[in-house]
């Protein structure tokens, strides 16, 4: 039977070596001893001797100089005198299995962390690695929720603490820490009232989360203040309710909001400083004016952006809205929908809200409130007469604008509300 | 070469022939076997050197003990191992030798006195000085035989080994197989004089050069040296050259520092076929006049046996299954069973300090267990430095309360092979900075033993010294060292600060089959506390709680107990209560009872003299934030000695040691964080 001729083991680590020649030809009659091929292996090249005796026959598609072997691999064969060989016996090795795309621990590390599968990722330098940068833009191409910006500003509490809280029903949270650096400690758990109430805990979800960040980002890291002011609605109600009138069934009829949105765009136009944005540096100005809708959905607040509104008329505004609102409802909004708006309308009229204080969307500037429209007696010339009417809310960060100019942003854009028509029609 | 005419008849020589084919043979097989990945692996063979093997093993019983090398493979077979268990152990599989724990370096069969190779050039010429030293204290007629190569005679552990053999006149043969090369390196360049023989002169014992290729002249030699040996004539140096005809190990290229024709030369000088052609040529008596032990009846028809004894073992070998992966950590420590410890005793109200304590455990063990042997310098007549062997010498003699030369590695190394075969040495180190010479002994061989055997060869040996700063002793004379012994598997390492726990401590010792390492801290040790007079013994990884408290734990070890109680002392009289934990074994270590205390007081400090990185302070703390993390309220907080070696003058020796005013202000700031 034929005795396999195999790659040996030079050194303690070697998985693989470089096949240099034979010493021997196909056919030859090796005696055991005999050298009868060089293979290089880690530290240097060695002569293999043969550890039987046989008529050498070699592998078809076996090794040629410079080419890699690995240990174990069969190179050849040594046969009996006058012993055909099978063809089980005369096989090539076996193909290398495909290895994963090599990337440097760096990168590796990187797309562990942003839980990016690496075999997904393709490698964009010359050399093949994929490097860290392959790993980001993969993921960005993926990416489809928003990032939250994370506020900490939580307290801290001691593992202990955290423990008894959990035990006594009480949020730490809500506790004043008396270690070091307002450190919560088990103590000051135990000297707050226990707590038992009934009720079911909600968990979080990441809208939730990212909603409750933005908020409380627009209370903590800017200075609010809120402007009202009630407008004469009339015209703005006669001028839908002409669409209304005119339009066919599947025509689309603006919503108050766009119009008002579209409005607010007019007036930003003369009051650009109601869309600068703080940065540590200076006053940001847009140039684009983008503003954002508030849409509630059951998942929460969703701010889907209308761009350029200057530049849209009424109608293919209104039908972008639509689309959009649709979206948001059925959970479909992508992040860069919602990204980037320099101005918001949230409109709480159809809920029966007069007025309100909205909270800015940082780093936007200001943000309006808009209430229901009622009919109602009002004076105009000394007579009493009924008039629709509704009230603006706006908030604005007074970091970026101060009062006197918020309010002139304001007056403009009642006056546009109050007589639309010339702002509306192109 | 002429070869030595012995008179030996044709059946012993055709048994010696078979001996040395079942190593070549087995030796071949593993060469294929390691060229076809079989073996995963190291493997050195020892084709040309059979002769020896055969010729010394032909006069061993399975009672006597053999030390090798790390070129083994001949000297197990033929002490008697099985082909099929060696070259399953190469394999790996769970049939081997060492059930698959050790490899070529580390063979093992203690039921055929195949008491280890090992992959530590010198360690076994120690290790067969102490199975001397165990033969000759039981009073048995039984031999210990090292064999080791030329590369090994140039260690200290071979001037250690052979001197203290010779003092002693242990029943030891040490068999150098001058193969001319330690690894690459030319015998003729590493060694100052030509002969390894002549070197036994200056042990003062016998040393005989032979022609190693020639079994018939070893066979003679060693037969002599294994009968002065049993008769109480002591050691004997034989050294045999020889040759390896394959490379150092297989795989290595060999021509690099030797040449082809120098191979080839020595493959001409081949032992085998010189003993075949002699008994080809009639030595011995006619051929077909007698029969070997397994019945065949020429040359011819034992090739013919072995090979067929090798191609199954091989079969066998590679059908064995492999170990079970769940076992692998199982035999680090002794795991025969153990009847539950008795609850501990009141310490009661007789007071005495803890060398008198330690003194009584070793003189109470000692009446009654003659296995125990102490080994140290100035431990016989004069009693021990710390008198730890005070009057012990007048009721046992020199065999079991032995001085020693100043030769820590020599006489630790020696221990360990005492401890492999059948006595309980006890290694009086004086202070324990000075093993650290020796330390390999320890951590290589002590520590591994009972792993690398599969539990087969237990390891009773105490290990004990002063550790500590204090005295200005100065830095030779004052380390602590625990956390490096502790990091090893195998070892227990105990740390006593009571008389009362250091007398049970050493009792358990010298009672259990682990290497023990006795720690005392040197500056304890004429302290007075209550011990009961009693029998009593304290389980290793109990932990006391030397002072219960509420509002903090502290861990403390060794010198920092007294300090610790003495700064909770003045804390308690200003209403802070504080627990005090003693884990009193950092190998194993009581990581229940410092839980237990943490989940009540939520705050951990721990305080020890010995150096911080990696210490008993990293160690507990990683322990309890593992398992105890949601019952701290505060960081945890560590206090050790300064992290440099130990001064002299008493303002800086003072200043490298938490102090009970540091230890009090550490208390103080965990209790405020």
């Amino acid at each position: 039977m034929a005795i396999p001729v195999t790659v040996p083991r030079l050194g303690w680590s070697m998985e693989e070596g470089t096949f240099l020649q034979w010493l021997k030809n196909d056919g030859d009659d090796v005696r055991a001893g005999e050298p009868l091929f060089v293979l290089e292996g880690e530290k240097a090249a060695e002569d293999v001797e043969a550890l039987d005796a046989g008529t050498l026959h070699l592998n078809s598609g076996g090794p040629r100089p410079g080419d890699r072997v690995k240990v174990g691999e069969v190179i050849a064969h040594l046969a009996a005198h006058g012993e055909v060989l099978t063809p089980s016996q005369n096989v090539d090795s076996k193909p290398v299995p495909a290895l994963a795309p090599p990337a440097g621990p760096s990168a590796r590390r990187l797309a562990r962390s942003l839980g990016v599968a690496i075999e997904q990722v393709s490698a964009s330098g010359p050399t093949g690695r994929i490097t860290e940068e392959d790993i980001r833009r993969h993921r960005q191409s993926v990416e489809t929720v928003v990032p939250a910006v994370a506020v900490r500003n939580e307290p801290v509490a001691s593992p202990r603490a955290r423990r008894t809280a959990r035990e006594r029903g009480i949020d730490w949270k809500s506790l004043q820490g008396s270690g070091p650096n307002g450190r919560i400690r088990e103590r000051d758990v135990c000297a707050a009232p226990a707590r038992k109430t009934d009720g079911r805990l909600i968990p979080h979800t990441t809208v939730r989360r990212t909603i409750a960040a933005r908020m409380v980002a627009g209370v903590t890291q800017a200075a609010p203040v809120t402007l009202t002011t009630r407008i004469d609605a009339t015209n703005l109600v006669s001028f839908r309710e002409q669409f209304k009138s005119t339009g066919t069934t599947d025509a689309i009829v603006p919503s108050y909001t766009d119009l008002i949105v579209k409005l607010c765009a007019v007036a930003l136009r003369q009051h650009p400083l109601l869309q600068a944005q703080w940065r540590e540096d200076g006053l940001f100005v847009p140039e684009r004016i983008d503003i954002a809708i508030a849409v509630d959905t059951d998942g929460g607040l969703l701010v889907p952006v209308l761009r350029s509104v200057d530049q849209l008329g009424v109608r293919p505004l209104a039908a972008q809205a639509r689309e959009l609102v649709e979206l948001a409802r059925a959970g479909r909004l992508s992040a860069e929908q919602m990204r980037d708006a320099t101005f918001t309308v949230t409109n709480l009229g159809s809920l029966g809200i007069d007025a309100f204080t909205p909270i800015l969307n940082l780093p936007q500037c200001a943000i309006l409130g808009v209430g229901r429209i009622v009919r109602e007696p009002t004076v105009v010339n000394d007579q009493v007469v009924v008039r629709d009417r509704m009230t603006l809310s706006l908030t604005f960060d007074h970091r970026i604008v101060d009062g006197a100019p918020a309010a002139r942003f304001l007056d403009t854009l009642r006056r546009c509300l109050e007589q639309p028509v010339p702002w509306l029609v192109p | 070469m002429k070869t030595m005419t012995t008179g030996l008849d044709q059946g012993r020589l055709l048994h010696l022939y078979r001996q040395m084919q079942v190593i070549r043979q087995c030796e071949e097989q593993l060469a294929k076997s390691h060229q076809r990945g079989l073996i995963h692996g190291a493997c050195h063979t020892y084709i040309g050197q059979e002769a020896i093997a055969v010729g010394v093993c032909a006069h061993l019983r399975a009672d006597d003990a053999v030390f090798s090398t790390h070129r083994g493979h001949g000297h197990a077979l033929a002490k008697g191992m099985p082909p099929a268990e060696l070259i399953a152990e190469l394999y790996g599989r769970a049939t081997g030798c060492s059930r698959g724990r050790g490899g070529s370096m580390h063979l093992f069969a203690p039921e055929i006195g195949m008491m280890g190779t090992s992959g530590i050039v010198g360690p076994c010429i120690l290790q067969a000085a102490g199975a001397g030293y165990s033969f000759k204290l039981l009073k048995t007629d039984r031999v210990a035989v090292a064999f080791f190569g030329d590369g090994a005679v140039n260690n200290g552990a071979f001037h250690e080994g052979l001197n203290l053999a010779g003092i002693w006149k242990l029943p030891v043969l040490f068999v150098c197989e001058n193969n001319q090369y330690a690894t690459e390196i030319p015998f003729n360049y590493a060694a100052g004089s030509p002969t390894v023989a002549s070197r036994a002169a200056s042990y003062g014992l016998p040393g005989f050069a032979l022609d190693g290729n020639d079994v018939e002249a070893i066979t003679a030699v060693a037969g002599e040296a294994v009968q002065r040996a049993r008769g109480g004539g002591g050691a004997t140096l034989i050294e045999c050259k020889t040759y390896r005809t394959r490379a150092h190990a297989e795989g290595m290229g060999d021509f690099t520092y030797r040449t082809r024709e120098e191979v080839e030369e020595w493959k001409g000088r081949c032992p085998i076929r010189r003993l075949r052609q002699r008994l080809d040529a009639g030595i011995g008596g006619p051929v077909a006049s007698t029969v070997n032990g397994n019945g065949h009846h020429s040359p011819d028809a034992v090739d013919a046996e072995v090979a067929a004894l090798v191609a199954e073992a091989h079969r066998s070998a590679e059908a064995s299954p492999w170990p079970d992966p769940a076992t692998a950590t199982t035999h680090v420590y002794d795991e025969s069973p153990r009847p539950s410890p008795a609850p501990p005793l009141p310490p009661g109200s007789r007071e005495i300090t803890m060398m008198k304590a330690t003194h009584e455990a070793l003189a109470e063990e000692m009446a009654k267990n003659p296995k125990i042997f102490v080994l140290g310098e100035g431990i016989g007549k004069r009693g021990g430095n710390f008198k730890t062997t005070e009057g012990l010498y007048d009721l046992h003699g020199p065999e079991r309360l032995c001085d020693t030369p100043i030769c820590e590695r020599g006489f630790v190394g020696l221990a360990g092979g005492a401890a492999m075969t059948g006595s309980r040495p006890v290694v009086d180190f004086m202070f324990a900075d000075f093993v650290l010479d020796g330390v390999g002994e320890i951590l290589n061989q002590i520590a591994k033993m009972q792993y690398m055997s599969s539990g087969r060869i237990k390891m009773p040996i105490l290990l004990r010294g002063c550790i500590g700063i204090g005295h200005a002793a100065a830095t030779h004379h004052s380390g602590n060292y625990y956390p490096l012994y502790a990091h090893f598997p195998g070892l227990r390492v105990v740390v006593p600060s009571t008389p009362y726990d250091a007398k049970g401590l050493l009792k358990r010792a010298l009672n259990c089959h682990d290497p023990v390492l006795f720690l005392e801290p040197r500056e304890l040790l004429g302290i007075k506390g209550p011990v009961p007079e009693q029998e009593y013994e304290i389980e290793f990884g109990k932990a006391a709680v030397v002072r219960e408290g509420r509002d903090a734990t502290v861990v403390a070890l060794a010198g920092m107990v007294r300090r610790t109680v003495e700064a909770c002392t003045r804390l308690a009289a200003r209403g802070v209560s504080v627990e005090v934990i003693d884990p009193r074994t950092v190998s194993p270590l009581d990581s229940d009872t410092i839980l237990q205390s943490v989940h009540k007081t939520g705050r951990l400090l721990i305080v020890d003299e010995a150096f911080a990185p990696f210490g008993l302070g990293a160690e507990v703390a990683a322990r309890v934030i593992d398992a105890g993390f949601d019952d701290l309220d505060a960081p945890i907080r560590r206090l050790h000695g300064a992290f440099t070696p130990t001064p002299y003058s008493p303002p800086l020796e003072k200043a490298v040691v938490p102090q009970a005013d540091d230890i009090e202000r550490a208390i103080r700031a965990l209790l405020e964080e």
